[in-house]
């Protein structure tokens, strides 16, 4: 099975490397899907969320607020400037990271459809796992 | 007996900087500690966000990619004006911390003076601005206050001004000089070409396709993302320098400490002679005495 290699990297650190099937990201122009072997590109990314499809079949969701992302054919490198990972084990870990997540949107209030669009979809990935 | 207290007072006051030390040391190692982790985090994005860059010169060079026709990617052979942002530290007292990233700067300069190269300065830190107007060498601009608590705000106006020079055409190349953290007990003095970026010698990308930028209609993602790489490897430079700081100044304490105590150990030895001598000659008095009663 080809895989791509996704990095998520903030000023504060490392989020997110492994290899992943497939990863969906919140572009400037609109979202758009990566899988293995696609072409060169080198994209701005808006608030919104990152979804990964892992090794596994597993999702894994990321929010962002605002980066860029460096596409080639089998790697990914998401440079943004703030990401809240959502996950967790209990329920109430997942609130608490959707809490974040949701504050993270919001400090990059700039567009608040964009933040509402990305809300919405967390909560419905969040909702549709547990 | 004037000369045993001279010693002892010696004793006390070396023992007193000791103390001094001592606690600048422990004070140093816990900034340290602070300072390290900051400055491990942000390594990662400052990596990546040079490794996308040099690959996205790499592939600008190579193919001419939709003809973006960009002075940042430019890499001129003859630069006739260049920046030089250097960042020391406010304070001293850190060894050779701060020496090391003025020689470095110098060396430049004259490197490039010989080749008939206007230079200019950006200094950050106290202790390298004041070396060089000491030197009669004006600087471009100073900031003080800054090295001991970087923010990422104040990298931003840091490098707002040199970048705003490179794009308008001003200069040709601005280099970026700090004394970086390598472990606990080393430093290295890192000199970094921002603009132009260049591709590392050798570097070999893995993928040969053509790259698209999207949105491609104008440059804003080029530029924005030049914008976080300046900034980024600016800030980059201050919270690594700190951490430089603190490990040189921890280990400058220590040997200070270390040669106190030492100091110590031989004015003591210096103390218990003079007493001895002192007693003894006491005695000899003592005696001659009592024989001339005979």
């Amino acid at each position: 099975m080809e895989t791509l290699r996704l990095e998520i990297v903030t000023p504060e650190g490392q989020i997110f490397s492994d290899d992943v099937k497939d990863v969906t990201l919140p572009g400037s122009e609109g979202e758009f899907g990566v899988y293995p072997g696609h072409a060169s590109l080198v994209s701005l990314l808006q608030a919104g969320v990152i979804d990964i499809e892992l090794k596994n079949g597993n999702h894994e969701v990321v929010a962002i607020n605002w980066g860029h992302a460096k596409v080639d054919e089998n790697s990914v490198t998401v440079l943004a400037d703030g990401a809240v990972s959502i996950a967790g084990d209990s329920e109430s870990q997942i609130a608490n990271s959707l809490e974040n997540a949701r504050k993270l949107l919001e400090s990059m209030s700039d567009s608040d459809f964009a933040i509402a669009a990305a809300t919405a979809k967390i909560e419905s990935i969040a909702k549709s796992r547990f | 007996m004037s000369n045993l207290k001279e010693i002892k007072r010696k004793i006390k006051s070396v023992e007193n900087t000791q103390k001094t030390t001592r606690a600048m040391k422990l004070v140093s190692t816990a900034k340290l500690k602070r300072a390290e982790t900051a400055a491990k985090q942000s390594r990662v994005y400052a990596d990546k966000i040079n490794e996308v860059l040099s690959e996205i010169a790499y592939k600008i060079n190579q193919y001419k990619v939709g003809g973006i026709e960009s002075r940042f990617f430019d890499v001129i052979d003859n630069p006739e004006k260049v920046d030089i942002v250097f960042v020391t530290a406010d304070k001293g007292l850190c060894g050779g911390f701060n020496v090391q990233t003025i020689k470095a700067v110098k060396r430049l300069m004259e490197e490039y003076k010989s080749k008939k190269v206007k230079v200019r300065l950006r200094g950050v830190g106290r202790k390298g601005i004041d070396f060089f107007k000491f030197q009669d060498i004006e600087l471009k601009s100073e900031y003080v206050g800054v090295s001991s608590a970087p923010t990422y705000e104040k990298a931003q106006e840091i490098i707002a001004e040199a970048i705003e020079d490179f794009t308008n055409g001003a200069t040709d190349k601005v280099i970026l000089v700090h004394n970086g953290y390598k472990n606990m007990i080393s430093q290295e003095l890192k000199i970094n070409d921002i603009v132009p970026v260049e591709e590392p010698a050798g570097f070999e990308s893995e993928s040969k396709s053509l790259m698209t930028l999207e949105p491609e209609e104008d440059e804003t993602i080029l530029d924005s993302l030049m914008k976080k790489y300046f900034e980024y490897n600016m800030y980059y430079a201050l919270i690594d320098s700190l951490a430089a700081e603190h490990s040189a100044r921890m280990q400058a304490m220590d040997n200070a400490t270390n040669n106190a105590s030492e100091r110590v150990a031989m004015l003591t030895l210096a103390y218990n002679k003079a007493r001895q001598e002192a007693i003894t000659t006491e005695l000899i008095e003592i005696i001659s005495g009592v024989e001339s009663m005979k």
